[in-house]
């Protein structure tokens, strides 16, 4: 089966910094991917350069087989790609689940699922529902995480980017994160996620791609990945 | 959605529409013409005020050169009136379509460098547009501007008198905060807050935010077009200056003055900003130094501008109160699922 992304030989340099040394990367359907790697090594690059945030200084993209290199942010959203930033983000003076209104009125008909859930639903979800009636600017760290979530949801998604979704959460938080994300896949979205957590990268997923200084030096099952040499070098004194 | 939610915000509109009316109901107290004549220019002000709320207040972007786009339907219509003899009623849809087209051709490139560099870009076009019509020579009358003669006519009765073309006005304010109100309930208002709020997520969940910044921007453009051809009915003569920098502050500032966020605020400003120098006695330069000030102030201590301001004091006062308020007006928006 084709993949649902591939990504092949992206390359993005800001200035003389190479970000993105031409990865190849294949995002199979159903699958929850991660992506880890040192600080600066290129993650988050990887995920702006695909959903339209940066353009990319070379390589190609293909969801589901079509090419969409360089597309608009919104066009990349509207083509099925769901995204959360690793800074998390709401419209802040906005209720929360007014914000989760907005992100679905301008999604792309249709949607694995049909009806797709109302933002109500989606709240519900995440766990918010509760907190329908606040502003989102004053929902605590955590919230605001899982609110992203909702918002990215509400695009109606078959492809979701989650950039450090658990940074910041707490124990209870992040248990809580793992389970809802792994209940996307029988939802018909297929899930990407970058994060520094090695126990909750584990929880997760069953295949890794490892980054180091913009290059793909690892990609496989989880636990070969995780015992790999090369891998073990770059983490070397690190939280591996 | 239920007949509650769909009326809620109908309530929000009804201060607005009470003060109208009341506004209305002046002429019945035999106001002079002095009096008049300044409620007039100040309820034309407000009409471009209600589409600059749109764009501010809304989408968070601020045009330094709004006087602009009142000014090219104004010369608009003066020109369709003498080369080719078009009354208001024809020259005000028209010219508002020019006063949008304008604004499309300020906001593509404009809106494209984006942030700060939008205020820049439509004070440049705002300069660039007095320049042109000062040297237009002939056509535009150059420096000495255009005069536009006729008389407006409603059902077959001349408006062009004082007390009547106030009440014309009323009415086109009406129709300005009405045609906001709507906007700003609108599932596009929504999006317009969105991008005001956060661009970046705006974007990632779909929206286009260029091309919303520049509808924000044509829609404001209608607006100040109605307004432009108010006003050169009204003055009977335009020339560039009317047009240029200062007016475009004076409009930024009237917005930003009144609070831009809130269907009363364009209302509060217009009239504060017309009367205020009226009432101190000031001359204008005592009257730029006031307002300079004015600003200084509303920008450091009211943040959503004076009427924003005194809401928040009331809620202040009856805090008790707006909170149940806030909790019933959070109930009906939960249960539309
Ligand atoms: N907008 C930008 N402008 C300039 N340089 C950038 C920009 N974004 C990223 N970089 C650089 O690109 C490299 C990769 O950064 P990136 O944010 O992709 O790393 P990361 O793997 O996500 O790191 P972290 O784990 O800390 O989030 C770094 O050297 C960074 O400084
Ligand atoms: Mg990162």
């Amino acid at each position: 089966m084709s993949p649902i992304l591939a990504i092949s030989g992206l390359s993005k340099q800001f200035g003389g910094v190479t970000a993105l040394a031409g990865v190849d990367l294949a995002i199979e359907e159903g699958e929850i991917l991660g992506v880890v790697g040192p600080n600066g090594s290129g993650k988050t690059t990887l995920f702006n350069v695909v959903t339209g945030v940066h353009k990319p200084s070379g390589g190609t993209v293909l969801f589901r087989g079509r090419d969409i290199t360089g597309l608009a942010p919104h066009a990349i959203s509207r083509a099925g790609i769901g995204y959360t930033f690793q800074q998390a983000m709401a419209f802040a003076g906005l209720g929360v689940l007014e914000n989760v209104q907005i992100a679905g009125e301008h999604a792309r008909a249709g949607g694995t699922a049909n009806p797709w859930p109302t933002p109500q639903a989606l709240l519900d979800f995440v766990g918010l529902s509760a907190l329908g009636g606040e502003k989102a600017g004053v929902l605590p760290f955590g919230s605001l995480r899982l609110l992203g979530l909702a918002l990215a949801l509400a695009t109606r998604p078959s492809l979701l980017l989650l950039d450090e979704p658990a940074a910041g959460l707490n124990d209870r938080e992040t248990t809580a994160l793992v389970g809802l994300v792994r209940q996307l896949p029988g939802h018909g979205i297929t899930v990407c996620v970058i994060d520094h957590d090695m126990k909750l990268m584990q929880m997760l997923c069953r295949r890794l791609a490892v980054l180091d200084f913009g290059s793909k030096i690892a990609d496989g099952p989880t636990e070969a990945v995780l015992a790999d040499p090369k891998v073990l070098d770059v983490y070397l004194g690190g939280d591996l | 959605m239920n007949a509650g939610s769909a009326l809620k915000p109908l309530r929000s509109l009804l201060p607005v529409l009470v003060i109208l009316a009341l506004i209305a109901l002046v002429p019945l107290f035999s106001p002079s013409n002095r009096f008049l004549s300044l409620a007039i220019s100040a309820g034309i002000n407000v009409i471009a005020l209600y589409g600059l709320s749109v764009l501010f207040g809304q989408t968070g972007i601020l045009s330094m050169g709004h006087a602009a786009l009142v000014g090219v339907s104004a010369y608009a219509a003066a020109i369709l009136a003498r080369d080719f003899g078009v009354g208001f009623w024809v020259a005000l849809p028209v010219a508002a379509v020019a006063s949008a087209i304008f604004a499309m051709i300020v906001g593509v490139p404009s809106l494209r460098v984006g942030g700060h560099h939008f205020v820049i870009m439509t004070f440049a076009f705002g300069q660039l547009l007095a320049i042109v019509l000062t040297n237009g020579g002939d056509y535009t009358g150059a420096a000495t501007g255009l005069d536009i003669a006729g008389p407006v006519t409603l059902f077959g009765a001349d408006v062009t008198e004082l007390t009547r073309y106030y009440l014309m006005v009323v009415a086109f304010v009406t129709v300005a905060a009405v045609a906001s109100w709507a906007i700003i309930h609108s599932s596009y208002g929504r999006t317009l807050r969105a991008i005001r709020e956060n661009e970046k997520l705006a974007a990632s969940l779909g929206i286009n935010v260029g091309r919303h910044k520049i509808g924000a921007f044509v829609v404001s453009g209608v607006f100040a077009g109605v307004s432009g051809v108010l006003l050169a009915y009204f003055l009977g003569h335009i020339s560039p200056s009317q047009f240029s920098s200062f007016p475009s502050i004076y409009l930024a500032l009237m917005v930003m003055i009144g609070g831009a966020r809130l269907i009363e605020g364009p209302l509060a400003g217009g009239i504060l900003v017309a009367f205020l120098p009226e009432v101190l006695n000031l001359d204008p330069v005592q009257s730029r130094i006031v307002y300079g000030i004015c600003l200084i102030a509303v920008i450091m201590l009211l943040p959503d501008g004076l009427i924003g301001g005194i809401v928040r004091a009331l809620r202040g006062l009856f805090a008790g109160k707006a909170k149940q308020e806030a909790e019933r007006d959070a109930a009906p928006s939960e249960a539309r699922r």
